[in-house]
């Protein structure tokens, strides 16, 4: 019995030790963190000494931006960082602040009237970090690569693109079989690598780039070091070295807590928390939650294949239902209770991107959705606090995939919110693997934002129904829809483009597929003598925390 | 002088296996007809401090953390349960069935145990319960299919100790069937050192339920369940929120030690020579 009772005390006191690392007593915890950070390695130790802001030299960061950096290959054929924040190779151009397109590598481009040829004039004097020319025919290599392999490189459709061709060394000009307007994204989001350094297998790990840095070293699931590339083609970053760790989450903060981290990612969890020496960024994002709402009925369909699915839901294939919802609950109240309000509402896509639906509606509209769920017959009869009409409860399941503890918080919060309208809504936490079976007939929160509008076209076209995962998956078949998605591909100037989606949104927001519940934000403890230039981020594409580093080569530290 | 001494002996053995029972009993019941609704999320009160009104203090949603371990370690005990006493009447029909037939049935059996053995223990946990899908149904099947390799050994040594005994050769001689035998001589003979067994079993089961469910292979994220609770309580550690992890963990920790007080005293009450063995 002694035994068993030191390991009790044994397990009390480590667990009372683990949670020494509080925002209570930061005082105490601070002085012995200092002591700690002394024995850090000596590249972050500098970072942290006042007196290195004049010694410029051996200046190293380390940052925890998430670990989706590791996920995947470093190859941008193979779509490494086509969401837009790419950095070691390039595309020919970018999005700035404003998400309008401006020149990268290229210095201008024009489009034929007909939208079917681009030309593209590229920048002299640029060179890839191992010391060789960027021209015209690196261009070339990198889109012909991607086209031969387009199976390992999903977010760069090139389909459309008919030949690429170097006019000169430095102009490139495109041939499209038919217009295809959101081309011009694929442009900005596909990075060049060079023709004749170019390796499979090296690329996975080390690729080559223009950009401002390069790889290194690369510990898989450990670490990348990034250094200055010296032959990168515009202004010297200030830091020298950047250390992109891999970590869990709760590591990368204890780890910020004892000084040793500069830029630490953080969920919601931990945005009420202090952390001497960092403050708390909250970056603005285009990255949107929503909820899937099946329009159909429950049934089994049958995809192209011939393959058969069970799709639909009968709760919410009801438009009333689906209406009810989207303008009676308090987004904000579901925000503060999951998130600690961080976030804005939103009931669309976000309006940082030049496509996205403009259209707002007012929520929180109780007695309004109370109204419309009783005239389409769901009526509390037996007092439970719950609708329903006939037999059938107006009560569904919501699906928070994944290891995404704020999806779970936030369905969980929606869940509670929607109570008030006599809506039942039980949340599961599911792995994605059981979430895609469901897809089709269970709600499920999901997370979009991308300056590609090619999203629309999976999430409202009738065609990719059952097509593919994650499209469509409300099951909207609206020929209106489908036409307008039609006539922004085909659209010959971006300005028709986009009205063309505006109008897409506008025919498929009033049956209500996806429920908008907030426009997130990221927030970061960061290093208060490290500026990450807030005025040159772009707003966040989707990526759970690595896009600030879209502007790696502006910051600075002191 | 000696009589008083073991008076007093026994006096504790039986206050202690009382007070366990109860404990054990109290937090099954408790739990078993709980109000969902007392356990509910409550935006309000996140994240507080433990206080009167919220024993163990209350997590990021709102919820009581104490009636949020009594539910959990309720619904523990009922999969241990679920999971000891299938163990224990498959322990129990293997090693009668392998002692008592021998050849074939035997070498089966061995190779049974050896398999389930053979494996680490929590890898066939998790891959069982994978393989069902995980949720309740998973870690149920998989603790109740992985917990009977140890027992059955247990009962078959003894009944292969008893084989040889006099009243059971006494017994085939009068032409008596193996299963007259297993049922009247062989059951009543290790039933103690079966029952020990089962007991000894539940804290097994309990804690492996428990690390099942915090590794993610168990119990889903949305039901009060101690391994839950923990895993959910890691993102928060860091952050100086340390009535999450320890009352949940320490309560498991005494269910834990409580089962296997009983069953360690009911082992020195019914088999006093086992202290020589």
């Amino acid at each position: 019995m002694k035994r068993r009772f030191l390991s009790i005390m044994l397990a009390v006191m480590l667990a009372s030790s683990l949670a020494a690392c509080g925002n209570s007593g930061s005082d105490a915890n601070s002085k012995s963190n200092k002591s700690a950070s002394e024995d850090v390695a000596k590249d972050s130790s500098d970072s942290q000494k006042a007196d290195s802001k004049n010694d410029d030299s051996d200046e190293s960061i380390n940052i925890y931006i998430g670990n989706g950096v590791f996920d995947s290959s470093m190859d941008p054929v193979k779509g490494f960082m086509s969401y837009g924040y790419p950095f070691v190779n390039e595309a020919l151009i970018q999005a700035d602040v404003n998400s309008n397109y401006v020149a990268d590598l290229a210095t201008d481009w024009s489009v034929s009237d007909d939208a079917l040829k681009y030309t593209f004039n590229l920048k002299k004097d640029v060179k890839f970090s191992d010391g060789s020319d960027f021209t015209a025919e690196d261009v070339v290599f990198t889109y012909n690569k991607v086209k031969e392999n387009q199976a390992n490189n999903e977010n760069a459709d090139l389909s459309r693109l008919s030949k690429v061709e170097a006019l000169d060394d430095y102009t490139v000009e495109f041939t499209l079989d038919k217009p295809y307007s959101p081309f011009i994204d694929i442009v900005a989001q596909l990075q060049i690598v060079p023709s004749d350094a170019y390796d499979e297998q090296k690329f996975e790990t080390a690729p080559i780039g223009t950009g401002a840095y390069k790889v290194a070293q690369y510990d898989a699931n450990q670490q990348i070091i990034l250094t200055i590339n010296e032959n990168y083609w515009g202004e010297t970053p200030d830091i020298e070295q950047v250390n992109i760790i891999s970590m869990s989450q709760d590591t990368a903060y204890s780890n910020a807590c004892s000084g040793q981290m500069d830029v630490v990612m953080v969920t919601s969890t931990y945005i009420n928390e202090e952390i001497e020496g960092m403050k708390l960024h909250k970056l603005e994002t285009m990255d949107v939650r929503n909820i899937s709402l099946p329009t159909l009925t429950k049934q089994k369909k049958s995809d192209s294949k011939g393959k058969e699915y069970e799709v639909g839901n009968d709760v919410t294939s009801d438009l009333a239902v689906r209406k009810a919802i989207s303008i009676g609950i308090n987004r904000q109240e579901i925000i503060n209770a999951a998130f600690n309000g961080e976030g804005v509402p939103a009931v669309n896509f976000t309006d940082n991107l030049p496509w996205a639906s403009t259209d707002d509606y007012e929520d929180n509209q109780v007695d309004e959705a109370k109204k419309i769920l009783e005239e389409a017959g769901w009526k509390d009869s037996d007092g439970d606090g719950i609708r329903e009409k006939g037999d059938l409860k107006c009560a569904f399941e919501v699906i928070a995939p994944g290891n995404d503890e704020d999806r779970y918080k936030l369905a969980t919060a929606f869940a509670e919110n929607v109570k008030e309208l006599g809506v039942e809504v039980k949340v599961r936490n599911e792995s994605w693997d059981v979430a895609v079976e469901e897809e089709n007939t269970t709600p499920i929160v999901w997370g979009w934002g991308q300056y590609s509008p090619t999203v629309l076209y999976s999430l409202f076209d009738s065609e990719m129904f059952l097509e593919a995962q994650y499209a469509n998956v409300s099951g909207l078949t609206s020929k209106e829809c489908d036409e307008a998605i039609e006539k922004a591909f085909n659209a010959t100037n971006l300005d028709d483009a986009y009205a063309a989606w505006k109008e897409a949104q506008k025919i498929s927001d009033a049956q209500y597929p996806y429920l908008y519940l907030v426009n997130i934000e990221h927030s970061y403890f960061i290093n208060e003598n490290l500026d990450i230039s807030e005025d040159t981020q772009i707003p966040h594409p989707h990526g759970h925390g690595t896009p600030i580093i879209c502007n790696l080569k502006d910051w600075v530290l002191n | 002088m000696s009589n008083k001494l073991n008076w007093s002996r026994k006096m504790t053995v039986l206050t202690l296996v009382i007070f366990a029972a109860l404990y054990l009993l109290i937090i099954f019941f408790w739990g078993l007809f709980m109000n969902p609704g007392e356990y509910a999320v409550n935006y309000d009160n996140k994240l507080l401090m433990p206080s009167i009104g919220h024993l163990f203090g209350t997590d990021a949603m709102g919820r009581d953390m104490f009636k949020r371990c009594i539910k959990g370690l309720s619904n523990s005990i009922v999969i241990g349960l679920l999971a000891s006493l299938f163990s224990s009447v498959v322990a129990l029909i293997f090693g009668i069935a392998s002692a008592v037939w021998g050849g074939v049935v035997d070498r089966f059996v061995k190779l049974a145990v050896d398999l389930c053995m053979g494996l680490p223990h929590l890898v066939l946990l998790i891959l069982i319960s994978y393989m069902l899908g995980k949720g309740t149904l998973g870690v149920t099947a998989s603790v109740a299919l992985t917990h009977w390799p140890g027992l059955t050994r247990i009962v078959r040594q003894e009944v292969l100790h008893l084989k040889s005994s006099q009243y059971v050769l006494a017994s085939q001689k009068m032409g008596h069937s193996p299963v007259y035998i297993a049922v009247h001589h062989m059951i009543p003979h290790v039933l103690p050192a079966y029952l020990i067994g089962l007991v000894l079993l539940f804290p097994h089961a309990i804690m492996h339920e428990a690390s099942v469910t915090f590794l993610g292979f168990g119990l889903p994220k949305e039901m009060p369940a101690i391994g839950v609770i923990l895993s959910e309580s890691m993102n928060y550690i860091t952050t100086g929120k340390w009535w999450m992890a320890v009352f949940p963990g320490v309560m498991l920790l005494i269910a834990v030690i409580l089962f296997d007080v009983i069953g360690e005293t009911m082992k020195k009450l019914w088999n006093p020579n086992s202290g020589n063995e």
